[in-house]
């Protein structure tokens, strides 16, 4: 259960950036198909890095924790520097342990991040 | 007399522990274990047997055909059909797709209706859409109830996207003349309804008597007595890996008049007749329909499972997971009136050996990993099925599944962990 940090559950219980964001440059939509959870991102681009990130979305407390903690890291990144952040970032931000089967949960927020640039 | 411990002794994979935790594998709706008995026949195959099938005349190459037709003798054996009308193929995913291929290219035309439940599968599901997609005929989806059976009578609805039309309502309201196949689970992998086949191929007979009828027994082979010969039916596939066979091996059973009928799905060695540079005839039944090297390891392994099936018994086996349901919705109904968790399904009687269900107020996998952590393996997601399990308003849930090797006791387990997911996150 080490997944289950009290960092995880905090970011689960009180998601930060949750909710639309008016006159957003972007917006992208992004799902795991085998489990049904959905996530839209809402960001803010000027001199193409992201200047503000909101997002909505159903999903557990790994892929909400992923898109909480991800909404506050991404502010300041353009295209390179999420790439370089990686899937690795995303385990690390979220305590360094996530298992294998989860990590379609975890990168949920991430995948559709990589969207806003394409 | 049926000894759930005996019959636990069986399966080595059940001495296994997850997490410091003795294993508690409630995901046999998935896929089962194997009995020492199946593990032993594919070992002693490719120790002292391996050649290929039908083509060599020395000794081993007619050892290895011999397994081969003795298991399709044995299976042809447990569900009531004649040799021939057996073919092995992948799983019962590519038994559907033989069906709609080979079948529905040939007989589904513009205008023409098929009609499925919303209890199926993506795998008895996605073949028939993409078919009346192609043909220009339209897809009937039989409706459920909120317990999950089956609607006799509804109000009709209809969607049309992606070039496709839907109609969606009760059996009564989508079996007329145009139906030219219909599609059916005998057991819904997600709320374990049983659908009343006798009934429903009834109905069938009398609204749509041109229709063929297919059963996907993925759900239901495994579990109880089916006896092909009594039910009316054309069709009926399932997957050797959930009757405590191997993965790699399916089985498509057809009426022998009708597979004559249809032309091969796969062309290759082994389905031809006569070869010439400017083509070929195709050989009998069931050849015809068994292009290339089959898994041969496999189908010696689905013997040695259906041999096990037949000498504890499947009516005992049908028996012994009623019992476990029946036990394991009592205590969970007890769960859901604290207001711990939602059940979802139909009652004991009409249901197989399968439990969904949320934690309130946590994810479906959430709940999963954290059953995990106390060595309980249980499904989460949408189980192949989403359109099923959205309509019930919930984007996920976590499913026990029950087979002749699970105990009580492990059920009084999992409720009592049930508790401690709702701690995480109190």
């Amino acid at each position: 259960m080490s997944e289950y940090r009290e960092i995880i559950i905090d970011h689960y219980k009180n998601p930060r950036n949750m909710g639309e964001l008016p006159g957003a440059d972007k917006i992208v939509d992004e799902a795991n198909s085998s489990c049904g959870d959905l996530i839209k991102i809402f960001v803010k681009i000027n001199d193409e890095k992201i200047t503000e990130m909101k997002w909505q979305g159903i999903g557990c407390a790994i892929s909400t924790a992923g898109a909480s903690m991800l909404s506050e890291k991404v502010v300041g990144m353009n295209k390179v520097d999420l790439e370089k952040f990686g899937e690795g970032g995303v385990v690390q931000m979220l305590g360094g342990e996530i298992n294998a089967g989860r990590m379609k949960c975890a990168t949920l927020a991430f995948r559709g991040l990589l969207k806003v640039f394409e | 007399m049926f000894d759930v411990n005996k019959i636990r002794e069986n399966f080595p994979i059940l001495k296994r522990k997850i997490h410091g935790h003795n294993l508690i594998y409630f995901d046999s709706g998935a896929t089962s274990q194997k009995p020492e008995a199946v593990i032993e026949a594919m070992n002693k195959y490719y120790r002292e047997t391996n050649a290929n099938i039908h083509r060599g005349v020395y000794e081993m190459s007619v050892e290895s055909t011999r397994l081969v037709d003795e298991t399709r003798t044995q299976v042809a054996k447990f569900i009531g059909a004649k040799e021939e009308e057996i073919i092995f193929t992948r799983n019962a995913t590519e038994s559907i797709n033989l069906v709609a291929y080979s079948w529905g290219e040939e007989n589904i035309h513009k205008g023409d209706a098929v009609v499925i439940t919303k209890l199926e599968h993506h795998s008895n599901m996605i073949p028939w859409q993409e078919l009346c997609r192609k043909k220009g005929a339209q897809l009937r989806v039989v409706d459920v109830n909120e317990k999950g059976e089956l609607e006799k009578a509804k109000k009709i609805e209809m969607i049309e996207e992606n070039g496709l039309k839907v109609v969606v309502g009760g059996w009564s309201d989508l079996l007329d003349d145009k139906v030219k196949m219909v599609a059916f689970t005998g057991q819904s992998n997600v709320l374990g309804t049983e659908t009343p086949v006798e009934e429903i191929v009834k109905i069938v007979k009398r609204k749509s008597p041109g229709a063929l009828i297919l059963v996907d027994g993925a759900q239901m082979v495994p579990h109880m007595q089916v006896d092909v010969s009594k039910l009316g039916i054309d069709f009926l596939v399932f997957s050797g890996h959930k009757m405590l066979g191997p993965t790699g091996v399916g089985v498509l059973w057809g009426k022998k008049e009708i597979l004559k009928k249809m032309k091969p799905f796969l062309f290759g060695g082994d389905m031809i007749g006569e070869v010439k540079l400017t083509g070929a005839t195709w050989a009998e039944l069931p050849a015809k329909f068994e292009a290339g090297t089959p898994d041969i390891a496999g189908i010696v392994g689905l013997g040695a499972a259906v041999k096990y099936l037949e000498f504890v018994g499947m009516e005992n086996i049908h028996n012994h997971e009623k019992e476990v349901l029946q036990y394991a919705l009592g205590k969970m109904r007890d769960l859901e009136k604290e207001g711990l968790i939602i059940l979802y399904g139909p009652d004991a009687e009409t249901r197989g050996g399968a439990v969904p269900f949320n934690v309130v107020g946590v994810h479906a996998h959430d709940t999963a990993q954290i059953l995990d952590s106390f060595g309980i393996a249980v499904r989460s997601g949408q189980h192949c099925a989403a359109p099923l399990v959205t309509s019930f308003g919930v984007m996920a849930m976590v499913r026990a599944t029950f087979y002749l090797y699970n105990t009580k006791e492990e059920v009084d387990y999992m409720v009592d962990k049930i508790r401690e997911v709702q701690k995480v996150f109190a």
